[in-house]
């Protein structure tokens, strides 16, 4: 099995976008658990909503949105363009950015179900014994969150890895720019390149079958 | 300590449709709030430790005022300094137990003295799943004592624990009430924990306080008769012991001018022992010179008869000590029972339970 630079390239750039959109997402996305499983605040469950919803989306459909939002004469792309001469769409940044927002709903899910694991009376035990909010979130409630966290992490870059449907939609299908392993499997299979298409779909499963499996390590016991 | 008011708790806290309103000062080092289960015990203590906000009042602690309605304060709990033992325990599960003692410690290179009374030297590595119910107990006072706190405040400490091991765990307490000079405030729903540690006891009923002073004084009065009941105790005596018999495996305990015998306990003579006798343990007999195998036979004039359900429930004084009994209506009727008739009271040696030594 010969691997071509092309190929190389395109999982590079999906690892690559797929770390980045984790990094980006991740202190909001444990700021947003904290906020929904340890607070009671108004509005609540429509910030749970609005967080979840990529989950039930069609991919397609959040991309379109972003595609909006970010395009040439969307609401802030249109501000960056007319600004600074800065394209957003068809990028690598945007990459990214559909990544991370197909990926947070799973990832702050994980980040969630590790929180509603934490008893609020060890919380508050950690209170009594003198500890700020902050000493006890990051003494108490993240390490016993720990497992959930991970969880999430893992799963929602799994799913960054396979993303095609935002991704195609508002960073096109640019070779060595933005096109990931899942658009360029969609590709290969648009050219009948038999060949090309099986390496990168076993590459595609061995990546998703060890993160799975490293999550499954990490969450069950 | 004994004078002056330490610390005063005039608040309210409203939980669905449950209310706790209390007003009391508390003035010695070891304060006991006794009460049933559902009487607002946990609510008060976690109005004090500040994990719970009262709705309206005040908390004041020596001269510092912790939490007022009116003045717009509410301390935070990591800034009240009250170590908090909980009935669960709640020792951090990731975190070693000498992590679980460094955790609150203002100084971390002496909690020397903590670990020795407590006894828990052996048990520094382990992980809290590998500790018993009792050992998990005493670390989690330890830890409770090793952020040197202003107040211990303790909820059932020992309710999770088996009799056995709660005997096993009132020693450590009198050490740590001994060793620390910090006033305690102990909630539990057991006469027993109550009449071996407090210098002073409020009976909490339906979330208000409903009789306060000196324990024995306070749980051998009439008073405390609907908590006894609660926990299905209803005569609650304490008597002196007379004389310790260990080859006839039995205690004598004075009372009056009668003697109550209960199985052997090593216990100086002249000791006040509490012991717990079940209104349905105690026979009532019209002669004293029965053939019976019961060891306690003791006179005593009936003084009030009331209908408690379908039972009768008799008040018999034996000279100055009360004694609830339980008996049918048919047997009352049977035996023609009047007030003021002079009647004996049959108990087996084994129908007492000591509440602690």
């Amino acid at each position: 099995m010969r691997i071509t630079p092309a190929e190389v390239t395109a999982l590079i750039l999906s690892i690559k976008t797929a770390i980045l959109s984790l990094v980006v997402m991740f202190p909001p996305g444990l700021f947003v658990g904290w906020l929904l499983v340890k607070r009671a605040f108004p509005g609540k469950a429509f910030l749970n909503t609005l967080v979840m919803l990529p989950l039930v989306l069609p991919p397609v459909v959040s991309g379109y949105l972003l595609l909006v939002l970010l395009g040439r004469h969307g609401l802030v792309g249109g501000f960056l363009f007319d600004v600074f001469g800065i394209e957003l769409v068809f990028s690598e940044f945007a990459v990214v950015v559909a990544l991370s927002v197909i990926s947070f709903p799973l990832l702050v899910r994980g980040i969630m179900a590790g929180m509603e694991s934490v008893p609020p009376e060890l919380e508050n035990a950690a209170r009594t014994l003198g500890a700020s909010p902050v000493k006890v979130f990051w003494t108490i409630t993240f390490p016993l969150a720990l497992r959930g966290i991970i969880g999430g992490t893992i799963l929602g870059f799994s799913k960054s890895l396979g993303e095609f449907g935002a991704t195609i939609m508002v960073a096109g299908n640019i070779p060595g720019k933005t096109q990931t392993i899942a658009l360029a499997i969609f590709n290969a299979v648009q050219l009948a390149e038999d060949a090309t298409v099986y390496r990168l779909v076993f590459i595609s499963t061995v990546v998703a079958f060890v993160a799975l499996w490293l999550t499954e390590r990490f969450t069950l016991r | 300590m004994e004078n002056g008011i330490r610390i005063h708790l005039n608040f309210r806290k409203r939980l669905g449709g449950f209310v706790l309103d209390v007003d009391c000062g508390l003035v010695k080092k070891v304060s006991a709030f006794l009460g049933a289960s559902g009487s607002g015990k946990s609510t008060l203590l976690n109005c004090i430790s500040g994990t719970v906000s009262p709705d309206a009042g005040e908390i004041v602690f020596g001269g510092e005022m912790l939490y007022s309605s009116a003045m717009g304060i509410n301390l935070p709990p990591e800034k009240r300094r009250f170590g908090y033992v909980f009935q669960e325990g709640y020792l951090f599960p990731h975190l070693t137990v000498a992590q679980n003692i460094r955790y609150g410690q203002p100084n971390p290179t002496d909690s020397t003295t903590v670990i020795d009374i407590l006894e828990i030297s052996g048990l520094l590595q382990r992980y809290p799943k590998q500790l018993s119910g009792g050992q998990r107990q005493r670390v989690a006072i330890a830890r409770a004592l090793a952020m040197e706190p202003r107040m211990l405040l303790m909820d059932e400490p020992l309710a999770s624990l088996d009799n056995t091991l709660k005997a096993r765990i009132i020693p450590y307490l009198h050490h740590v009430k001994d060793a620390f000079d910090i006033p305690i405030l102990y909630v539990t729903h057991a006469f027993s924990e109550v009449l071996a540690l407090a210098d002073e006891a409020f009976l909490l009923s339906d979330g208000k306080i409903t009789a306060t002073g000196e324990p024995h004084h306070l749980l051998t009065a009439p008073s405390a008769m609907p908590i006894a009941q609660l926990t299905g105790v209803e005569n609650i005596l304490s008597l002196p012991v007379m004389l310790s018999d260990k080859a006839r495996g039995v205690t004598s305990l004075e009372i009056g001018s009668q003697q109550l015998v209960i199985p052997y306990t090593d216990a100086d003579i002249g000791t006040l022992l509490p012991v717990a006798i079940r209104a349905e343990d105690i026979i009532i007999s019209l002669a004293p010179d029965l053939p019976i195998s019961a060891r306690n036979i003791l006179r005593g004039t009936i003084q009030k008869m009331d209908i408690v359900g379908e039972r009768t429930l008799v008040s018999i004084h034996v000279e100055a000590h009360p004694l609830s009994v339980k008996i049918t209506p048919e047997a009352r009727a049977q035996l023609d029972l009047q007030v003021g008739l002079s009647v004996y009271c049959v108990i087996k040696a084994n129908a007492i339970n000591l509440l602690w030594r």
